[in-house]
Order: structure tokens, then sequence, then C-alpha cells
């Protein structure tokens, strides 16, 4: 077959592609990613493209204009190459930061670093530092046996496994190192396998990593399993994102296109791998010191990243292949870490929750506790877990990835630059924070939550969330496509461009509340408590260190209750992960956990719609059940 | 042994709405009711539901041959077709659809509505439901303009959707006129309507709902069961379900292939029992269009509220 070579500008990047591959193929080939939400079928427009120079054949799309599509302006996914080919890659159509990870600080707070030193330490990869004794004519024990003794000398109860391939050269890294030498152990059911014996002594470089792997986001953790610390955190989205935005345009694309399933694979990988790169330089860490990952992350992202079909996902009656993964080695999941690592992961529930989910109860004990307690982990999927340590019932809402700054028009990710807090007065004069008190550069999950709070106060916008145009100030414009209020003019404190909320973002956020509220009085109703038996409300999700608990119930996210009944947890799935790393007790309870919550299909539930409904208001259509709240 | 049967009490009635009245002949009173239709025993329901005609300001070629029949040559013309339903057919309410002003309809300018709309009053002294051509830009352009010269009267305006209601919102509350609020067959969303069409400083007292009227045979139990809903919310103290109900039973029945088709009673037939469907599941105000249909309907009701309460 015919190969095509392809030139992308201004990445300049060039790759050579058979002929009749679509150009989003092409793209993702030379490491550009595409913003496509509907996966490339043509339906979302987003996924434009300029051909410069050489022919495409493209089928006729009326989501591209007639002057555009006179520019040679075409919708990669529709364009097949047919020749050589220069093409330009606008500003928009690229998936914003999807290239680089972004430096974030981790936001561990309250319950979270209470419950990470109540778990007794015992790593998920430990290293020994071993001085074995000679062989003599009396001692003739093989070289394994004399490892393992000295071993069980140290960890009472021993039974160890190793791999044919550490044993091949083990008589010559023993002899070599005078006798002196470094096992490392991984834990494993019950027993420890050798994973790998290092000449020397070794043990004061032992490495791992902890990732919480969402749909929209993938936060990774460097963790220093000697001392407990972390080293550095890593937030990039994930580039699955060009295959659809949500799971089950992923899912359609993994099964329906030629190596689907290894495109979204190598895709999370990478995602993976750039952020171990990335930390492992920057914390001057020798990648052969990292021996472990541990994930979490929903079914279908454990089900892509183990390249393990997720087709039935998605179909009726939603079953995942496995709830509990087993844990495989570094380098047959390709992880770039020691290839004698290994790599686990949280066992999650049911299809739509996940074991992100099961690392959030495993942070918060809410499997433990007496009292009944509530999580409610706002991503792209909003799951809401109820219960204590006799019974837990969960459910997840579709939330979409708003609260994560994902599918807004100034939306962005809980890093540096982004506003996190915002007050608007009498006059409209808006203060924003960002975090790192840079300048802005958009509005995260936290912003946003401000300012539809602060926008309802001033009466900026109506209940239904539309933006009163009778209001007048330079900060409310029309657009072509409706509504935009300015929280920051291009030049004000440093910002490169205007940052506006548009109606169509009021919409996107007011569904996401809605249905994350929805879902936590579906479950109280199914189970016949009221909100005020719940003793304790944890919110996940990844809001950065900043989420105003009183601002989300006045838009109707959170039920109107004692505000010291609210604790914050940030990135709970991460540090479930994390405390899974540092201890093999809290990694045998999330094992524990995920077969003791009842998972609750909200879409067969007959009242969730109806109370969806009425949740699509500003703070509800029941006005009565937040008393607190005055318009 | 005898058993008690509880009564059941609602703890707050329907809002009582007076539409016509300003210095023109007599006010329509509807709603005010705390109990469900037919269950007169358990609360007060002091005004019956009334039945309006409906008009348009223009010569409706294209409504069922059985409607048009009826009204004959009056029909032409629209001050003529109001006299002969008030005088002919002793309708003691309008509703004028001022279908006219759309471009499709001959794109009547608003101040010629205005007149016509200021004439029918003149004429028949009745109280009058104004409703503009169903297109939200016309409509925003027109309304105000109809409910300007209408000032004082006392109208019902319609119909404010929960995408288009500030601007007929802002009219009627200038112009001292009442509100039809509108919703897509659903509870919450008829009651985010009402909520913002108050929050704009008109009083929830002057809205009336239109919850989407259906005819027999088109998913009537979708409406029968919202009003239902909104009735039994409204009762147990809930404000901004408390608004009494229109239909627009007219509208939707002779449209059907059923009344369309009709040579002799089966489209007056069909209009009747969905009115009386409506009534049962709360209807305060009904419009209709046949005034056999209508005629029948009053007298349904007049049997039924023998035993209510004023």
């Amino acid at each position: 077959m015919r190969q095509f070579a392809i030139k992308f500008q201004p990445q300049d990047k060039k790759v050579s592609v058979p002929q009749g591959t679509d150009l989003l193929t092409a793209a993702t080939k030379a490491g550009i990613i595409l913003t496509a939400p509907c996966g490339g079928e043509g339906l979302c427009g987003k996924c434009r493209l300029i051909v410069k120079k050489g022919t495409v054949k493209s089928e006729y799309s009326n989501l591209i204009s007639d002057a555009d599509r006179k520019k040679g302006m075409v919708l990669a996914c529709q364009a097949i190459v047919e020749s050589d080919l220069e093409v330009n890659v606008p500003k928009e159509s690229v998936e914003a930061h999807a290239h680089a990870s972004h430096e974030a600080e981790d936001f561990t707070k309250g319950i979270v670093l209470e419950r990470e030193s109540a778990f007794i330490f015992s790593p998920f990869v430990r290293k020994i530092f071993i001085e074995l004794e000679r062989p003599t004519t009396d001692d003739n024990s093989s070289d394994l046996e004399r490892i393992e003794k000295h071993l069980r000398a140290k960890i009472g109860g021993l039974h160890l496994s190793t791999r044919l391939a550490n044993l091949k050269h083990l008589s010559e890294v023993i002899r070599d190192s005078d006798f002196k030498i470094t096992a490392v152990l991984s834990y494993k059911d019950g027993f420890f396998e050798m994973l790998s014996v290092e000449p020397g002594d070794t043990t004061a470089s032992n490495y791992a990593f902890a990732f919480d792997i969402g749909t929209t986001t993938v936060v990774g953790q460097l963790i220093d399993m000697n001392t407990k610390s972390i080293l550095g955190t890593r937030i990039a989205f994930n580039k699955q994102a060009s295959y659809g935005s949500d799971v089950i345009t992923r899912i359609i694309y993994a099964s329906q296109h030629e190596d689907g399933l290894g495109r979204l694979n190598s895709a999370i990988l990478d995602n993976i791998n750039e952020i171990v790169e990335d930390l492992v330089a920057s914390c001057r860490v020798s990648m052969a010191d990292v021996y472990a990952v541990v994930c979490a992350g929903n079914m279908t992202m454990m089900h892509l990243l183990l390249k393990i079909d997720p087709s039935n996902i998605r179909k009726a009656p939603y079953v995942p292949t496995v709830n509990a993964f087993p844990p495989v080695s570094a380098s047959e999941l390709s992880l770039e870490i020691n290839p004698k690592g290994v790599a686990a992961f949280i066992p999650g529930v049911s299809t739509y929750l996940g074991g992100d989910i099961v690392a959030g109860l495993l942070a918060c004990g809410i499997a433990e506790s007496e009292e009944t307690c509530l999580l409610v982990d706002i991503g792209t999927n909003g799951e809401v877990v109820l219960g204590n340590k006799d019974w837990m019932i969960g459910a997840a809402a579709s939330a979409g990835p708003a609260f994560e700054g994902s599918g807004l028009s100034c939306g962005m990710k809980a890093v540096q630059g982004a506003i996190q807090k915002v007050a608007i007065d009498e006059d409209f004069n808006v203060q924003t924070w960002t975090i790192g008190e840079l300048s802005p550069k958009g509005i995260c999950g936290s912003g946003y939550i401000d300012i539809l709070c602060q926008m309802l106060k001033r009466g900026i916008i109506t209940k239904d969330g539309k933006i009163d145009r009778l209001k007048l100030s330079k900060r409310i414009r029309k657009t072509d496509t409706g509504y935009e209020f300015v929280v920051v003019f291009k030049g004000e404190s440093g910002a490169e461009k205007d940052i506006a909320v548009h109606e169509d973002d009021i919409e996107n956020l007011k569904r996401s509340k809605g249905a994350i509220y929805s879902a936590i009085i579906a479950l109280l109703n199914k189970v016949g408590k009221s909100i005020d038996e719940v003793k304790r409300i944890y919110i996940a999700g990844g809001f950065g260190n900043y989420l105003n608990i009183e601002n989300s119930i006045y838009i109707g996210l959170l039920p109107d209750i004692a505000r010291s009944v609210y604790e914050f947890v940030g990135n709970s799935s991460l540090a479930g992960a994390r405390m899974a790393l540092l201890s093999h007790e809290a990694y045998e309870m999330t094992m524990r956990i995920y077969k003791n919550i009842t998972y609750l299909d909200l879409s067969a539930e007959p009242n969730y719609m109806d109370e969806y409904i009425a949740s699509l208001f500003f703070p509800h259509t029941d006005l009565g059940r937040f008393p607190s709240v005055r318009l | 042994m005898s058993i008690e049967l509880i009564k059941e009490k609602c703890s707050a009635p329907i809002n009582m709405v007076e539409i016509g009245g300003g210095g023109v002949g007599a006010a329509v009173r509807i709603g005010g009711q705390s109990c469900l239709p037919l269950l007169f025993e358990e609360g007060d329901c002091p005004n019956p539901p009334v039945v309006a005609l409906e008009i348009a300001d223009y010569q409706p070629d294209d409504w069922a041959e059985s409607v048009r029949q009826a009204y004959g040559e009056a029909i032409k013309d629209p001050v003529a077709w109001a006299k002969a339903c008030v005088g002919r057919f002793g309708a003691k309410i309008l509703c004028v659809r001022l279908q006219g002003m759309h471009p499709d309809y001959g794109g009547r300018p608003a101040d010629e509505a205005a007149e016509i709309v200021k004439a029918i009053l003149a004429v028949t002294k009745v109280p009058l439901i104004v409703l503009g051509c169903g297109d939200d830009e016309i409509d925003n352009d027109s309304m105000p303009k109809v409910s300007q010269a209408l000032k004082g009267h006392n109208c019902l305006l319609g119909t404010a959707t929960q995408s288009n209601y500030k601007t007929l919102t802002a009219t009627a509350l200038a112009d001292g006129h009442s509100l039809i609020a509108e919703s897509p067959i659903d509870i919450n969303i008829a009651k985010q309507v009402n909520i913002l069409i108050s929050d704009m400083g008109f009083d929830p007292k002057r809205i009336i709902m239109h919850p989407t009227t259906t005819s027999l045979g088109y998913g009537m139990e979708y409406v029968y069961s919202i009003m239902e809903r909104g009735r039994l919310a409204a009762f147990i103290g809930d404000r901004m379900l408390a608004m009494p109900f229109v239909l627009f039973v007219g509208q939707e029945v002779w449209k059907t292939k059923e009344a369309k088709e009709s040579v002799k009673t089966q489209g007056i037939n069909w209009e009747i029992a969905t009115a009386v469907s409506l009534v049962q599941a709360g209807a305060d105000l009904l419009v209709m269009r046949h005034p056999d249909a209508a005629k029948a309907v009053e007298r349904y009701i007049g049997i039924i509220m023998k035993g209510a309460k004023t």
C-alpha cells in the first residue's frame, strides 16, 4: 500500500501513513491530540484542520461553513489521506494542555491524612539488604535457599516465590557483589514475590507511583517508599480524549475501529509513562529504582489500561470483565519503570462504580465508620456512596466533566493559573484568586462554583441559569451563540485573553450539579433515610485545594445541612491508591470494600429522572429544600 | 362497628384569579378551590370551571370545517365572530388568538391587531384572553403594543414559556394583566416558570398555568397525571404550584384526524370528552372551539357542581 508523508504545522511534526488513513488517526500518530468529543464520528465538528497542500477525500459536512471550506478546512476524522499533505492545525482544534503534564500540589486533607498514618507501614514493594554467608562444604544450600533463610529471619512466616528470569543470573549477582545483595519483594495475596535481586545495598532508593486514572484527567504521584513522602505530583488530561470525551464513546471506538482498543490502550500508557518520566527526571530518581505502581480508576479506564475488551460495559446488563484486576508485571503492561516492577489495581464495585471510588472509601474510612457517612466524588461521573461499616450503597450519576473544567469555554484543570475563587460585588466588579497567585489562564471547578453563586446573588443570572439581558454592564455581552459574563478582561491582572462564563457553560454546570445532587437524594430515598441522618459528608474531586461548601450549597450542588458535617478531602482516589501502596493492610481492605457495596442503577430508578429535572434550577425547583439559601 | 372515613383536608387553596372587569362588563373568576374536582365534600369550590370560546384575528380557512360551519359568515370578521360567540352562543369569556401577526398568516402589524382586540372588547364587553402568534420574536415585538392598548382591562395574556417569558411578564406587569405560564407536560418546569416569573416581581396570584393540552387519544393521561400531581402539591402547601389551570382544548382536539374528518358530531363529541376529562383533572379554564361542544361542557359542569360548597 502506498505511504504518504504528512506534515503538521505549527507543530512541525511529520508522519508517514498508508493511503486511506484518516487525518485524525494521522495526527494522533504524529503526537498531536485533536479535540474530538464524538470519538471521530464526524458529529461534533471540533477536529478541524486546514489542508494547505495535497488532496484529501472528505465527506461534505454542514459543520463547516462554506467560507471555511474554501480555505481548505476539513474535519480530520472525515478526511482520508490521498496524497502527501501539508496541514495546518488551528489552535482551537488541539485539546488544551493535552501534551504536557502539569505540576500539581498534593491536596490531601483532613481525615485522609489521619487515616494514612492509621495503617501499619508495610509497603507494597520493599527492599531488604542481606549479607549472605559464603557456601561451604558444610553449608551447601542453594543460593536461593540462602536468601530465603535470611529473609525469613526478617519477615516471619515468609512464603517466597520468584521468576525464572531472576534465577538465571542470581549466582553471578551474588558473587559479583561479594555476597552483599538487596532483595526486592512485593506483597501478593499473603505471600511475597522476589521481584529482583540487586547487588549491594540499594535499600535507600525505593520509589513507587500512585495513579488516579480518570476519564478526563490523569494524576500521578511519585512516592519515596522509605520515608512515605510525596516527591511530586503531576496532572494531565487523559489522552484518550481524542477518541471521545466520555467512556461510552471510547468503548464504541474500542470495539468498532480496527485496533481501537490498542489505540486507547497506548493513549493512556503514554499518559502514565509521560508522567513517570517527567517526575522521575525532575525528582532526580532513577527509573530502575521504581518498582511499583498502584492505579485507581473507573472500570472502563482499568479495562482500557489492561487492554481488556470493554464492550460489555455499555451493553445491558452492563457487566465488566473483572472486578478485582490481578497485579501484572511492569514489562507486561509496557510501563516504563523497572521492567521487573509490578502494577496493582484497586478493585471496582460494578461497571459504573470503579476502583477510584473504592480507593476513596478507603481514604475516608467509611467502610469502618460506625456513623452513616456519604462520599461524593465529583468527577466525570459523579459517584456517591452512602453507608457505614455494616452496609454501603453507591450510585453513579453521569455528571459530565464540567467541574473538572472540561467542556467549558474557559475551563481548565485545577493547576497553576486557574481561577479557583471569585467574588463579585454589587456593581459587578470581579475579584479573582488563582492557584499559585499567577495571571489567570482559565477557570477551574471551584472557581465556577464561586462564579455561579455570586452571579445568582447579584442577579446576573436567573434561577434557570440565563444571563439577565436587562442588566447593563460592560461584563455582560452578546456573542454569536448567546450571552456571556466576562470574569476577567484581557489585560486585567495579566490575563492573555478574555475569561468569560457563557450561558452554555452555565447550562453544562447546571446539569452536572443537578445530576450529583439528585444522585445523593436517590440513594437516601432508596434506603429510607433523610439527609439529617448522615453524620459526615466527604467531598472529593479535582478541585485543587479549595472548595467553598457554602457556595456549593447555594447553587444546589450539595444538600443544605449543617456545614460542619462537610469535609472536603481533595483527590481521595489518589490518596487511596497511595495508602494501598504504603500498606498492604490498606490494599487488602479494598478487596473487602468492593464486595460490600450494593450498586444502585439510577437509570432503573423510576423517580430519578424526576428528581434530576427538579434539580435543574438554582438551587432547586423545590426551594424549600434549601432554607438557608436566600435569593 | 362503624368506621369513620377520613376526610382529607388541604392546607392551602388554589389561588383565585379574576379576569376582566376593568370597567367594561363583568369579571370572570376562576380557582380558589380547596378540594380536588368531584371531591366537593372535602373542601370548597367557590368557582366552577369556566369555558371560553376561541376566535382568531384572521379568516381561519385552516380550521376544521365543522367549527367554521357553526359560526357561518361571522367567521370572516373577528369582531363579528366575537359578537356571535357572546350574542348567539352565550360565551362569558373569549380567547383571541392573534395568529394573523405571523408572516405565514398575513403578517398583520401589531397596531392593527391591537385595534381588533380593542374593537372586540368594546363590542362584546366580556373578559379577554389574548394570545400571541407563537413566534417568540414577533410576539416579543407585538404583544407589548397589544397589551398597552388593553391597559387596565385585566386581560389574560399568553403565553410565557421557560425560554421566553421576560418580555411578556414585564408587559403584563406594566399594563395590569394576568399571565399564562406554559410548560411542556413537566411539573418541575411548570414550577420553574412560575418562580422565574415571580422573581421578576410579578404577583404569583396572577399567574395561570398551562401544563400543555393534549386531545383524547393522544396521550391525555400524561397531562392528566401532571395536573393531578400539581394540584396535590399545591394542596399540601406548594405556593409555586397553587395556580389555576388553563387548557387549550379546541386547539388540540380540532387538529386530530378524528375531529377533522368528522362530518356530523364526532369532532364535537371528541372536544366534549376531552374537556370533560380535563375538568376532572382539575382544569379551571377551558378554551374551546365548537360552540355546541362548549355548551355541552358547561351543562356537564353545571351538573357536577351542584354539590359544591362555594
